[in-house]
């Protein structure tokens, strides 16, 4: 079962391993990226936070999206990270069982504009994001999971 | 009276200074009240106020990006009116709280306004010049103590006469009740702890550390001894069933022996700046100033011309974000990597950029865990414990129990991270040191929590059962057999509303009601 679809440039860090694994109970914590997947270093890196009480799992978008599909990942509390709105709409469109994303961080960069104070976002992904709105998917922005639930459909 | 606002207003300043001084928990209620109440002659009542707040702000962590209300300015001036006005700890807290939440709003604002000021950075890298990046590092960084510092002294100049007279008009009764709903709210920060560390598996260390304090009465540190021990038991025993992922294989990146062109001085310098992170924290990119500010004794030591220190300084300035307690370990092996980028013309400055954004992540979580997690909570359960008796010990071993390991570790990862680079990473993770780490350091955070409802809350009840000579104590009986069972269950009654993810606004509101309601019909007192 999804617990929890995020995006997070920094995919796991203090707010994760901290605070979204213990409140949310998870027993998995997914890293759903082509590139992690297949990076000794940054493998090593992300292993280095894992928290004690969660099994880490880094694959490739598509190879996330089976396990997610597997009946037998329904077992599981699952915390999925991503770090782009890309990644989180292929997945989402992969994945019927996503039915809300959380926006976490994505940081400033070239062409993108904050709509939050920790989340900013280009042209792109603004389409994307909508598309996944159309789907009824809830998109919602939380750092950590003891603030409220801000609307990304009320700031679009 | 005037001097004495101002001193007041230089404690503010001071307590916000702890983004230049290495984040070392110099703002937190349990070190800034007695300082307050020092200034005003009752360092007594500011070491009890000061850990009467500690433990409603116990659960108000900074991690990322996620502001906490400013316990600073509204641990200051909580306390400030409150002994002002000659009145207790319970007065000092229901300023302090909105106080609080209302300055976090106008810190937002300095992080946002901060954002402006990349340009100015980003031009003074472009054209090399480190010393004016180094001064508009710290002078966007004095903007916080200062505003914040101005606006606590306006508050005492303008306030404190009509706050002592309204202060003066509250009844007994708003009095007491309100004495009760302080001595309740700590359930709510003991929940919020309990929310970041209390699971199934992790549930009997709780326990444990109940038990130790209810029953056999120890005080805090001796359970934070004992539990270390047994942390160390459990993590040497371990045999547990790996994960998935651990088969990291070994790493490529190349190993060759290498000349250090930097002194130990340049290194030392390094985690000295290093302790001014924080400073210009802003929401566009994060710590990146206090990165390049932290890194610029390598950069001059190993960049002579203009163009290769523009460069460097961009490099530097991109986004950043980790955990203060572990930064130095990134700028050490980003130290070793600039300096193989001198020396090595094949190298691709790319690789330095990437293995920083790499690395920054994961071992914030890593050190997050271990000091806010851990050695915060242990040093704020011992050091409020003492300080609500009023001992002076409580803020000095609340300094001490966090500092010692945090600024050893600190000063000794600059090295290791710039002598061993990315291999002792490696090594970490080969050994497994990390899991025995986090396993260790859970279960110590977990026992302290356990023991603060018996340690460091007190609410009991005055019912009796019949009436006249005959009459029962509830509260005896409940002492003989499961003492403390009353701050038990209300912590655990808040961690299950957490869970239920009811807002900290509303829990806090809760409790005050339950605190005045319950005192007013003598159920609790």
């Amino acid at each position: 079962m999804i617990k929890l679809t995020r995006i997070d440039d920094r995919l796991v860090h203090g707010q994760v391993a901290f605070t979204w694994v213990p409140s949310l109970g998870v027993d998995t914590l997914l890293i759903a990226n082509d590139k992690v997947a297949k990076d000794e270093f940054m493998k090593m890196t992300v292993g280095l936070a894992k928290p004690a009480s969660a099994r880490l799992l880094i694959k490739s978008l598509k190879d996330a999206a089976d396990l997610l599909c597997d009946i037998k990942s329904t077992s599981l509390k699952i915390l999925v990270l991503v770090n782009s709105v890309k990644d989180a709409y292929t997945l989402a469109v992969a994945v019927p069982a996503i039915t809300s994303v959380n926006f976490g961080g994505i940081r400033t960069r070239e062409g993108a504009r904050l709509i939050s104070k920790a989340v900013a976002v280009t042209d792109e992904d603004i389409s994307l994001m909508k598309e996944m709105l159309e789907k009824g998917i809830e998109l919602e922005i939380r750092q950590v999971p003891t603030e409220s639930k801000q609307l990304v459909k009320e700031l679009l | 009276m005037i001097l004495t606002y101002i001193l007041i207003a230089l404690i503010a300043f001071f307590g916000h200074s702890e983004d230049f001084l290495g984040t070392t928990l110099l703002s937190r209620p349990l070190v800034l009240a007695p300082l307050v109440g020092l200034v005003l002659g009752d360092l007594t009542q500011g070491i009890i106020i000061g850990g009467t707040l500690e433990l409603i702000f116990m659960g108000n962590i900074k991690v990322g990006a996620a502001i906490p209300p400013d316990v600073i300015s509204g641990g200051v001036l909580g306390t400030a009116f409150a002994i002002l006005s000659g009145k207790g700890p319970a007065i000092a807290l229901a300023i302090a709280v909105p106080v609080s939440i209302l300055a976090e709003l106008v810190v937002s604002g300095l992080f946002v306004f901060r954002s402006v000021l990349n340009k100015k950075f980003n031009q003074y890298a472009d054209a090399g010049d480190y010393k004016k990046l180094q001064w508009l590092h710290i002078l966007s960084g004095l903007l916080k103590p200062v505003l914040m510092g101005i606006i606590v002294w306006l508050a005492l100049q303008l306030g404190a006469a009509a706050m002592k007279s309204f202060l003066d008009m509250i009844p007994a009764w708003v009095q007491s009740g309100l004495q009760v709903a302080g001595n309740m709210l700590p359930a709510l920060g003991f929940a919020l702890l309990m929310n970041l560390m209390f699971t199934k598996n992790m549930a009997p260390y709780y326990f444990l550390g109940f038990i130790l304090a209810a029953y056999l009465r120890l005080p805090v540190i001796a359970i934070g001894g004992i539990a270390v021990v047994i942390a160390f038991i459990i993590t040497q025993n371990k045999t547990e069933e790996a994960v998935d992922d651990d088969d990291f294989g070994e790493e490529t990146i190349p190993e060759s022996p290498r000349e250090n062109l930097l002194t130990r001085a340049d290194i030392r310098s390094m985690f000295l700046r290093s302790l001014a992170l924080e400073a210009n924290f802003n929401f566009e990119t994060w710590q990146n100033t206090g990165f390049a500010f932290a890194i610029i004794p390598a950069l001059k030591r190993l960049y002579t011309t203009r163009q290769q220190m523009a460069a460097a300084l961009k490099r530097h300035l991109q986004f950043f974000n980790t955990s203060p307690y572990g930064s130095t370990l990134i700028i050490g092996i980003t130290a070793a990597m600039e300096e193989r980028n001198r020396v090595d013309e094949d190298f691709d400055e790319e690789t330095i950029s990437s293995v920083k954004a790499g690395l920054m992540g994961p071992l914030a979580g890593v050190f997050d865990s271990l000091f806010w997690g851990t050695f915060k909570v242990i040093a704020a359960g011992v050091g409020a414990s003492l300080a609500l008796k009023g001992n002076l010990l409580g803020p000095v071993l609340f300094l001490l129990i966090f500092n010692v390991p945090h600024l050893l570790l600190r000063y000794q990862l600059t090295f290791t991270g710039y002598k061993t680079g990315t291999k002792f990473l490696q090594d970490l993770a080969k050994n497994k040191v990390m899991d025995k780490l986090t396993k260790g350091s859970a279960i110590l955070g977990l026992m302290v929590v356990g023991a603060m409802p018996a340690t460091l809350m007190s609410v009991v009840t005055p019912l009796k059962i019949g009436g006249g000579d005959s009459a029962v104590r509830v509260q005896g009986v409940l002492n003989q057999v499961v003492p403390f069972i009353i701050p038990l269950g209300l912590t655990f009654l808040v961690f299950y509303f957490v869970k239920q993810g009811a807002k900290t606004t509303w829990l806090l509101l809760g409790l005050l009601a339950l605190g005045f309601i319950g005192s007013s019909l003598n159920i609790f007192a």
